[in-house]
């Protein structure tokens, strides 16, 4: 299936050498913590809160907008900690969802108005529906659909859900192009 | 009395508060010792002023509103203030308008609580979980779930002192301030 174009204002985005696409309407906090790895769509409105800790996000992954990029906290006996958060490649976050996973992993889902609760591990070839509470420290193993509140695993994935992401993501950005300008 | 549709931006920050620059307040604000306002929070306070206490942790995307009472409509002109007690933890993306709100209590991701609901002390309301009917909330009630169930809590939620103590090193290394204007007492 073939994803429609979906179009930017030019001067709302810009684009890095690598590829990165992220609007000025984002707020970056920390951004010398945050490392984009190349063709990352930050859309507008998002936040992600590189001063907490350092967040790494892999190739084609695509943060909608208003989503919240949030490391998370453990409580110590000795004060809390921040943690790192990792995110592997083609991974796409749905709208509004607010993600405070410590992992995850390549080629996952992450549906619109999602909670992912603190110190959450996604693993590999997953998705998570929209409006799913995941509660903190929630493992969800690969190959498996998430939903509800608090999620539950509702079903299973077929082998080819990584094709599936890699196709997803790559046409996403590829259909993801400035608006053309009609004179 | 300030006006309805513009209020007027009249923020009082206590010292020891610790408020990012780049939140959202509007209206008459009263902000208490060693609260923590993370950045792109927002605070309005539409009809009348809103006093917060101490320690309360308000993250990002979280919600203040305090709008015209529903059942003081006729009423406008003597609205009482809005006063958050101590305590209180917002998380991020959470939408409150109750019309009262006591001490040490946790309003987790997501949650609305409508403007007919009043909370007292020790409640925590769940990610997700939206509160619209008119009702008090006794203390110490959790509310979870897809269809917001109520329980007792065996006790209060503790406060998040360390996470506070964290927030309190690292926030004024990347964020601009807002400069205190009130002393404590």
């Amino acid at each position: 299936m073939e994803l429609q174009d979906s179009y930017y204002d030019k001067s709302d985005y810009v684009e890095t050498a690598s590829g990165n696409k992220v609007c000025r309407r984002t707020v970056l906090c920390g951004s010398q913590n945050i490392i984009l790895q190349g063709k990352v769509i930050v859309q507008a409105e998002a936040i992600i809160r590189g001063d907490l800790a350092n967040v790494r996000t892999g190739r084609y992954c695509i943060i909608s907008k208003e989503a919240v990029i949030r490391p998370p906290y453990k409580k110590f006996s000795k004060g809390v900690a921040f943690f790192p958060l990792n995110m592997g490649d083609h991974v796409y976050i749905g709208e509004k969802s607010v993600v405070s996973a410590a992992v995850i992993g390549n080629y996952v889902y992450i549906g619109k108005n999602c909670v992912i609760g603190r110190r959450c591990e996604l693993k590999d070839c997953c998705v998570i529906e929209d409006n799913t509470i995941l509660s903190p420290e929630t493992v969800v193993p690969p190959f498996s659909r998430f939903g509800g509140s608090p999620g539950t695993q509702i079903g299973t994935l077929p082998e080819v859900q990584a094709d599936i992401m890699v196709d997803y993501t790559r046409s996403y950005y590829q259909h993801f192009q400035p608006n053309k300008i009609i004179l | 009395m300030s006006d309805i549709t513009l209020p007027r931006n009249n923020i009082k920050i206590t010292t020891g508060a610790l408020v990012c620059e780049d939140s959202k307040l509007r209206g008459d604000i009263t902000i208490g010792k060693d609260t923590i306002v993370h950045p792109m929070a927002t605070i309005i306070a539409e009809s009348a002023p809103i006093i917060i206490g101490e320690n309360c942790l308000i993250e990002e995307q979280a919600k203040i509103v305090y709008r015209v009472p529903f059942d003081r409509v006729e009423d406008k002109d003597n609205i009482p203030p809005l006063i958050i007690g101590s305590f209180n933890v917002f998380e991020v993306g959470c939408h409150v308008e109750a019309a009262k709100i006591g001490d040490s209590n946790v309003f987790e991701s997501k949650c609305f609580v409508g403007n007919k609901v009043s909370v007292s002390n020790g409640c925590t309301i769940g990610a997700g979980c939206q509160l619209t009917n008119e009702q008090e909330l006794k203390e110490n009630i959790i509310v979870y779930g897809e269809k917001c169930q109520m329980r007792e809590g065996l006790s209060k939620p503790l406060p998040q002192y360390s996470q506070m103590e964290t927030l309190m090193k690292i926030l004024p290394s990347y964020h601009h301030i807002k400069k205190p204007t009130q002393k404590t007492k």
